[in-house]
């Protein structure tokens, strides 16, 4: 008889333990929601970046950016998510918010309730405290930093008149002029960046 | 004009029986649903009011209308998704396609059963059965809905990447429009 690849996974040893821990363990089970939708939200946020940044639909102005913002966020979103989580499918503070909440409501199956309860919360506190009001808070200011690092070489300034040239076309043309403004646009251009402090030819490692 | 009253307690008894419906259903759609409000309603606020950033407007404008327009394709798209695949687990089920280890021993010897289960039937083994096989279905589907919701993210950002662009262009512009009136 062939076996479904299912069937396989649903006579393994591993998904059974895991199953029975599930059920007999509501901490085990809400944990285990808030690390799977943290693996969604990473695997997402990498796709988004890569695709961000290969829409030209996007203005080049604006691109940077809003890319820059996924990947931040994917990279905060996992710590603060698992924190945030985690911490609250604790038994002792699920418990005071339980008692709080629901002391005098009337339930047909408590068991039931509480295994919900300790789900929901475990959600809310990851999806939407962290990932949607702490994540953005900090991913912000990290993806403008991200930003500014990796993605303003090259990037088009109008004030800037020498937007357009490239690395190339600086290192050959600043070999045979004496002009200062252009070694200084250089310098602020290129060797500001670590990636770019490190090459052979930047004036400011060779000084 | 009558107002009618709604007391907290109402509210959490309300809450109180979503809960239990919430356990039975289990979490994968709402993790789904949750996930989408907070993308759609709380993200854009946070990142156009963000008072530890100095990016320009039009810049927080793009990131912060990408936003909602992804929450409601992702949304879609998962829901028509999972439908799907539970519509086909269950079918497999329901033919005996699949079963599971952990029910064939509980069959086999009544004290692997949960102890909650039979407490929940008043030690009614055939039902206290029926429960434990149905939780294990339950989260077999939510575990294999994790996956093929992580995977709907590769269509749904190629849809929301070529959407989201042009109604951000018309907000955006829209804005700048009125502000130069």
């Amino acid at each position: 008889m062939k076996i479904s690849p299912i069937n396989k996974l649903t006579h393994s040893d591993f998904f059974n333990r895991h199953i029975n821990r599930v059920i007999n363990d509501d901490m085990f089970g809400a944990k285990t929601l808030v690390a799977l939708n943290v693996g969604k939200d990473v695997f997402a946020y990498g796709v988004r970046f890569r695709t961000t940044m290969k829409n030209k639909d996007i203005p080049e102005e604006q691109r940077p950016f809003v890319a820059s913002m996924d990947l931040m966020s994917g990279v905060v979103t996992a710590i603060m998510q698992i924190g945030v989580g985690f911490s609250l499918a604790n038994p002792k503070i699920q418990g005071k918010i339980w008692d709080k909440l629901f002391k005098n409501c009337k339930f047909n199956d408590i068991v039931a309730a509480k295994k919900g309860f300790s789900q929901v919360m475990a959600l809310i506190g990851s999806t939407i405290l962290a990932e949607r009001i702490l994540v953005p808070l900090i991913a912000t200011p990290c993806a403008e930093k991200f930003e500014n690092i990796f993605f303003n070489f090259g990037k088009k300034n109008t004030s800037d008149k020498y937007h357009s040239v490239t690395f190339e076309q600086f290192q050959k043309d600043i070999m045979t002029s004496d002009d200062n403004e252009k070694v200084q646009t250089f310098k602020s251009k290129f060797c500001r960046k670590k990636i770019k402090r490190n090459h052979k030819n930047c004036p400011e490692k060779n000084s | 004009m009558t107002v009618m009253k709604v007391s907290a307690p109402k509210i959490n008894q309300h809450i109180a029986t979503s809960l239990e419906r919430f356990s039975q259903n289990g979490g994968e759609k709402i993790s789904n649903y949750v996930n989408a409000a907070g993308k759609a309603v709380i993200a854009p606020f946070v990142i156009m009011n963000n008072p530890f950033t100095h990016k320009d407007e039009k810049d927080r404008e793009w990131a912060s209308v990408k936003q909602p327009v992804e929450a409601v394709i992702t949304l879609a798209m998962q829901l028509a998704a999972l439908s799907v695949l539970y519509k086909s687990v269950d079918s497999l089920i329901k033919r005996g396609k699949i079963s599971f280890k952990s029910i064939e021993n509980a069959a086999k010897d009544a004290s692997l059963i949960p102890e909650k289960f039979l407490k929940a039937c008043n030690n009614n083994k055939d039902q206290a059965l029926k429960m434990y096989k149905a939780q294990c279905n339950e989260i077999l589907k939510d575990r294999l809905g994790a996956v093929v919701s992580m995977f709907t993210y590769v269509p749904v950002l190629a849809v929301s990447n070529r959407v989201f662009p042009k109604i951000a262009q018309k907000l955006v512009n829209k804005d700048e429009n009125k502000s130069d009136k």
